[in-house]
């Protein structure tokens, strides 16, 4: 008997199909050509073998899907059109997960598949962020993020990928495609599907066959999902306090620039002040890591990666604030601190700017905003008030009237960007979609933490410190100080919460879901 | 400790488990579970019947690959398909046998059940002992089942849940041809000009048949029947959005206006077939402009779709559930094939009327099962025949039931009378399948004995008095026949679960409790026994297996019967030119048949109306599919579609809740899909769940012929927590409604007169 791989050359000549076969034939690749899909919706019947065929291809669990159907519909009874988009990877000319993987664990093939190498991965997952399909899927058992590779390992045999093999339809298929007449145009006409991400933002090579005639609106079947996104706890002690501690060294910065006219210098225990919060928070964003072991290879890829450049930056502002308290218990000459700190303060900058950069992502419209940036600085305010806490423990009077001033001034500007950032999501005027689920997150799913977030804030950052203030002014030093260190508490927590409605609110652009399991992401 | 310190701190990605490596058969695949050996089999879930592999791996089922060398599906699965071998490890398998809950030996749930059931013989003579089987065993299996049922226990009160299914298509065949058996072949829909897909969802039932359309090179044109956009109507190149139930109507006036027009096939019709005068005395009652206003097509595309059947060179119909499932169902397959015989588009490639059945054997049972006929489509009735039978199988004539027994229906009927005191169900599940739960419950509280024998603990399994745990796919060897007549071949991959026995197995052991093993099942030890007595049995049978093998069914990848000396590789299709048809004179029949509006219809209390149907990820009432968790997942619950106009008068959104009922009953909490596939005034809800058991509102008519329940008309209202009261229509709407009763019973009134004229 033949063995189902020796049949193929008599199936191939009834059926001209890839479908059915588990081998393929494969056109050879030309110079600047590389493999993609081909997804025929018309042929497309929505039965999902391909997804089954997929997982059982890869021993995947029933919840890591590498392959979704997502349905579409349109159009008015009896003339009534469903569209079925099954997608895995696009295997993108511009792969946005390899640009930002913090490890370099993404490597596009001479043959134009996106690999990703499971033995570099650490699970950072800040490929399933960047990725505007939604297609790398963190695997818990495995501790690292999974993804479609086409079956490469079939393909380099001769053998076809598992959902091109199962579609009874031959809606899935394997093609050669010339990148450079693909981004010449054919990518526009050619590239896009109803609810799909636009091709170019990485620049998708999956060719799309499209019903004629479509419905001007076709509507997702997982419109009514309501489901938020991780709450990210680490990062969202991490990212606060290391803004914190940003807004700390500038106090201390600006103490000791201020001390070489004259005023009176900050001390040691400032000093150490500041490098708290961010000692704490840095090694805290490990545990979102599947592999908190291989954290420090985050810093790989730091030529494309924010990731990277973000966790060298903040590792050294943290290494040099340490430095900087030795330079205190030393009391060397205040000109070399000055010096010192300034570098210190530069790198400090430049981690927190890779810090918001890290959510400037074309994929997660919510986070792709102005005001996320301009917040992610401005919460450094809380590093303000602590050092004048301090100031009003170690008696620096003159100096806490002044950083209280001056932390009340922040924390008004950081109430503006706050309330900027909710209001734009009002008024938004591209990505509505994704944008509108973020703000029915806010308001349907999380409505107590915002009123919670804005009453802590209001109490925290603006009422407390301003009767701080005033006691400080009537001399009442020690009440003054307590109250300052509750309001620190306060307005720590309504960040916090803040934050993490930042990242369980994010919405990503993406593919149509269905009706039950929406997009399996 | 430590392995979870390592495990939290990531050393371990489990590359071994998710390594891939190469098979000599299937190439790479999953190294975690590469089989030891590939086992030759068929699926054994819906009637398309796909040829496959069984990977197993120490003795366990790890993998279902397609075989890229069979014709019915070339190499592809539908989604169950593929995942098919989870289902022999479902948590929901039954290990040992047991009574009353408890895990007891198989001695002691044969004893008790063969005591009671003798004793009710006894006592109420052997016909209150009922069974009802299902389409899923093998055909082995059906006919040991068939000869333990009428030749041992003497009870023709024997039917199976196929009557749930194809009976329909079965009775309707029979009164055309004057036999059952689906004349046409898969390889038609590659070949067909025009394909009529009536009342059925392949898209969703039969996936598989989606590559013989797409093998198709004239690019056919593909009709769409259904008063649903269903996946399937996506296909379509014409979609007729049909009036709920008015399917007779509409292949009546398509016959109406074929002989109004002159087009039908005169030579064909006169060397072919009965009644064609009779036909068009009766078809005036169907004039087109009337039938629009029955069926809601208008009578442009009547005459378009009727244009169009009669020019294409190769026209095929096929059907399932939305044909079948109606009280007029056995004569609305009758109405499909009087088309096809007045344009002779039957008997040749392309052609035909072809009705897909549900079930992986169904058809099997078809053959073999003594439900609707003796073995080999046998009449009931003819003494002559009924000796050929006896002769041939070795039993005293007396034996040989002379009628069929009481359908699936009316066996719940007579248990709820009282005739019936012990049931034996086997591998079905009523308390989801069957209509009206409620009364179907409390009728099964009747019983003496309900023993069910599944492989799965299914919610019948729970109310069972005693348990017969059985094999299940893949843990037994026979054959099953597909919708296009193919013989496949199964065959056992894995030892049966736990303590459970292959149903032939137990048939066998079985009757030896009541003695009657020796004259049913001489000298039988495995399935190949039963095989070679129904390979005698069939001979010269229109389903005739007289020339197979198990050997060359493998090697053929299944055989199309009748397969004898004359056609030893089997048959494509019926009815070509050579072969007859099995009425006296040879001659298939062109009937007369009536439609008639549904009897209980919407109404002010009740003014929508309900369609029941099935999903792609699961399979019947969930025994087989629930615990597959990615066919779960993707369906774990019913929805009711609501088109957005009723939606909005409920003042509901998809992803609310919101409740049925119906004048059987009500069904709470279902979560609500608001879509443009259905039109307002209709809903859809699958059959599927126990959890939102939809058959608690489903309408009690049955076809009086075939006794299939009109399973997709149902009248029910809704009812949303805003608008308890659910949906008020008009008067008006009503009356519009009445008056169309009104036309048809004036019809059927004038035409009594003419009768008695």
């Amino acid at each position: 008997m033949k063995t189902p791989l020796e049949s193929f050359i008599d199936f191939k000549a009834e059926t001209d199909k890839q479908c059915g076969n588990y081998s393929i034939e494969l056109p050879v690749l030309q110079d600047n050509e590389q493999y993609r899909f081909h997804f025929d919706a018309i042929a497309c019947i929505g039965c999902r073998c391909c997804e089954v065929a997929c997982n059982e291809q890869n021993n995947n669990p029933a919840d890591i899907k590498w392959r979704r159907v997502g349905e579409m519909e349109g159009g008015e009874f009896p003339y009534t059109t469903q569209l079925f988009n099954s997608m895995s990877c696009n295997h993108c000319i511009d792969p946005e997960c390899l640009k930002g993987c913090p490890t370099n664990s993404y490597i596009k093939l001479d043959n134009g598949i996106v690999f990703h190498n499971d033995d570099v991965c650490i699970g950072c997952q800040y490929c399933t962020w960047n990725c505007p399909y939604e297609v790398p899927t963190f695997h818990e058992e495995r501790n690292i993020v999974t993804k479609c590779h086409m079956c490469h390992e079939r393909l380099e045999v001769g053998q076809s990928p598992a959902c091109v093999q199962a579609c009874p339809s031959g809606a899935i298929e394997i093609e050669a495609v010339n990148v450079e007449e693909w981004l010449d145009g054919d990518i526009d006409t050619q590239g896009n599907m109803p609810n799909l991400t636009d091709a170019r933002v990485s620049n998708s090579t999956t060719r799309y066959t499209l019903p004629q005639e479509l419905p001007e609106e076709l509507n997702s079947a997982d419109e009514h999902h309501l489901k938020p996104f991780h709450k990210e706890l680490p990062l969202v002690f991490m990212t606060v306090l290391t803004q914190i501690s940003l807004g700390a060294f500038l106090a201390l910065f600006l103490g000791t620039l201020l001390s070489n006219i004259g005023f009176e210098e900050p001390n040691f225990l400032m000093a150490i002040a500041v490098v708290v919060p961010a000692a704490l928070g840095l090694p805290l964003s490990a545990l979102h890591l599947g592999r908190p072991f291989m954290a420090l290879s985050a810093m790989k890829n730091y030529k494309t990666s924010w990731l990277s450049r973000e966790a060298i930056l903040l590792g050294v502002f943290t290494i040099l604030m340490s430095a900087n308290t030795v330079l205190y218990f030393l009391e060397v000459p205040i000109f070399t601190r000055t010096l010192f700190e300034f570098i210190t303060l530069v790198i400090g900058v430049a981690g927190i700017y890779s810090q918001s950069k890290i959510y400037m992502l074309a994929a997660r419209p919510s986070w792709n905003r102005r005001t996320t940036m301009l917040k992610f600085f401005s919460t450094g305010y809380i590093g303000l008030f602590l050092i004048a806490l301090i100031s009003l423990m170690t008696q620096n009077h003159t100096a806490s009237i002044s950083l209280l001033a001056l932390s009340m001034m922040i924390a008004v500007v950081h109430g503006f960007f706050s309330y900027e950032d909710r209001r734009d999501l009002y008024n938004h005027k591209i990505n509505k979609e994704p944008i509108a689920k973020t703000l029915r997150l806010y308001n349907e799913y999380f409505p107590i933490y915002t009123k919670v977030r804005v009453t802590t804030f209001i109490l925290g950052a603006l009422a407390l410190p301003l009767f701080v203030t005033i006691l400080v002014g009537a001399g009442e030093y020690s009440n003054a100080i307590i109250i300052l260190a509750i309001s620190l508490i306060i307005m720590s927590v309504s960040e916090f919460i803040d934050r993490m409605l930042f990242y369980a609110t994010s919405t990503c652009l993406g593919m149509a879901g269905s009706f039950f399991v929406g997009r399996q992401r | 400790m430590i392995s979870k310190l390592k495990d939290f701190l990531g050393f371990d990605i489990k590359a071994e488990k998710y390594k891939l490596s190469s098979d000599p058969q299937f190439g790479m695949i999953s190294d975690y579970k590469k089989p030891d050996k590939w086992v030759f089999s068929t699926c054994g879930y819906c009637g398309v019947g796909c040829g496959l592999y069984i990977g197993v791996k120490d003795g366990k089922a790890v993998y279902t690959k397609g075989n890229p060398t069979h014709s019915v599906n070339k190499g592809t699965l539908c989604p169950k398909g593929l995942s098919e071998h989870q289902l022999i490890n479902s948590p929901d398998r039954i290990s040992e046998p047991k009574i009353d809950g408890k895990d007891v030996t198989w001695n002691e749930a044969f004893k008790k059940t063969s005591d009671t059931f003798k004793r009710v013989a006894q006592e109420k003579g052997s016909k209150s002992v009922a069974i009802i089987s299902t389409g899923q065993l093998l055909t082995e299996e059906f006919y040991a089942l068939g000869k333990f049922a009428q030749l041992g226990l003497k009870t023709n009160n024997f039917d199976g849940n196929t009557t749930l299914c194809m009976a329909s298509a079965v009775a309707g065949y029979k009164q055309s041809f004057g036999s059952d058996g689906p004349p046409s072949s898969y390889e038609d829909f590659e070949y067909a000009d025009m394909i009529i897909l009536v009342g059925a969802n392949i898209a969703d039932n039969h996936p598989i048949l989606k590559l013989h359309i797409n093998k198709n090179k004239k690019k056919p044109f593909i009709v769409v029947i259904d008063p649903r956009v269903s996946k399937t109507a996506q296909m379509a190149d014409l979609f007729i959005p049909i009036n709920p139930r008015t399917d007779l109507a509409l292949f009546n006036t398509l016959a109406y206006i074929i002989l109004e027009q002159g087009w039908e096939n005169t030579e064909y019709i006169t060397a072919s077939t009965n009644g064609l005068s009779d036909l068009k005395k009766h078809l005036q009652d169907y004039p087109p402009q009337e039938v629009s206003n029955i069926t809601g097509i208008e009578v442009e595309t009547l005459y378009e779709l009727a244009r169009q059947f009669v020019k294409a060179p190769a026209a095929l119909s096929a059907w399932t559930m939305g044909v079948n499932q109606s009280a007029l169902g056995t004569d609305t397959v009758s109405a499909i094939v009087n088309l096809h015989l007045l344009t002779g588009q039957i008997g040749r490639v392309g052609t035909g009327p072809f009705s897909i059945t549900g079930q992986c054997n169904a058809m099997g049972s078809r053959e073999s099962s003594f439900t609707s006929s003796l073995p080999g489509y046998r009449p009931f009735g003819d003494e002559e025949v009924a000796r050929e039978y006896a002769e041939l199988v070795n039993v005293p004539v007396e034996l040989v039931p002379t009628e069929r027994g009481y359908k699936y229906a009316e066996i719940i009927d007579a248990i709820d009378r009282g005739e019936i005191k012990a049931l034996w169900i086997i591998a079905t599940n009523p308390l989801v399948s069957f209509v009206n739960q409620k009364k179907l419950r409390s009728a099964l509280k009747k019983l003496d004995i309900l023993v069910v024998q599944d492989a799965f603990m299914s919610d019948t399994a729970l109310e069972a008095d005693v348990i017969f745990p059985a094999a299940t796919w893949g843990e037994k060897e026979g054959t099953y026949t597909n919708s296009e007549r193919r013989c496949n071949k199964a065959n056992r991959a894995v030892e049966p679960f736990g303590n459970s026995k292959s149903d032939f197995a137990i048939f066998l052991e079985f009757s030896g409790y009541f003695g009657f093993k020796d004259l049913i099942y001489p000298s039988w030890s495995e399935p190949k026994d039963a095989f070679e007595e129904f390979k005698r049995v069939t001979k010269n049978q229109l389903c005739d297996y007289s020339a197979m093998s198990y050997k060359l069914i493998e090697e053929l990848k299944g055989i199309q019967w009748p397969c004898n000396e004359a056609s030893p590789k089997g048959t494509a299709r019926l009815y070509s030119e050579n072969m007859p048809f099995s009425t006296p004179n040879k001659k298939a029949n062109l009937l007369c048949v009536e439609w008639l509006p549904l009897a209980s219809d919407v109404c002010k209390a009740f003014p929508l109306m309900l369609n029941t149907g099935r999903t792609v990820e699961q399979w019947h009432t969930r025994t087989k599919t629930k615990s597959i968790a990615i066919l779960d997942d993707l369906a774990p619950e019913a929805w009711v579609e609501l088109n957005p106009k009723d939606a909005q008068i409920l003042e509901v959104k998809s992803g609310d809740r919101i409740a049925l009922s119906s004048i059987n009953g009500r069904v709470e909490n279902v979560i609500v899909k608001v879509t443009q596939k259905v039109k307002d005034g209709s809903v859809f809800v699958p059959f599927h769940f126990n959890t939102e058991l939809v058959n608690t509102l489903t309408n009690s008519e049955f076809c009086p012929k075939s006794g299939e329940p009109n399973f997709k008309q149902s009248a029910i209202q809704l009812h949303s927590i805003k608008v308890p009261e659910g949906i008020k229509i008009s008067e008006a709407e009503v009356s519009v409604q009445l008056v169309h009763q009104k036309v048809e019973e004036l019809n059927i009134v004038i035409k009594d007169k003419e009768a008695t004229l």
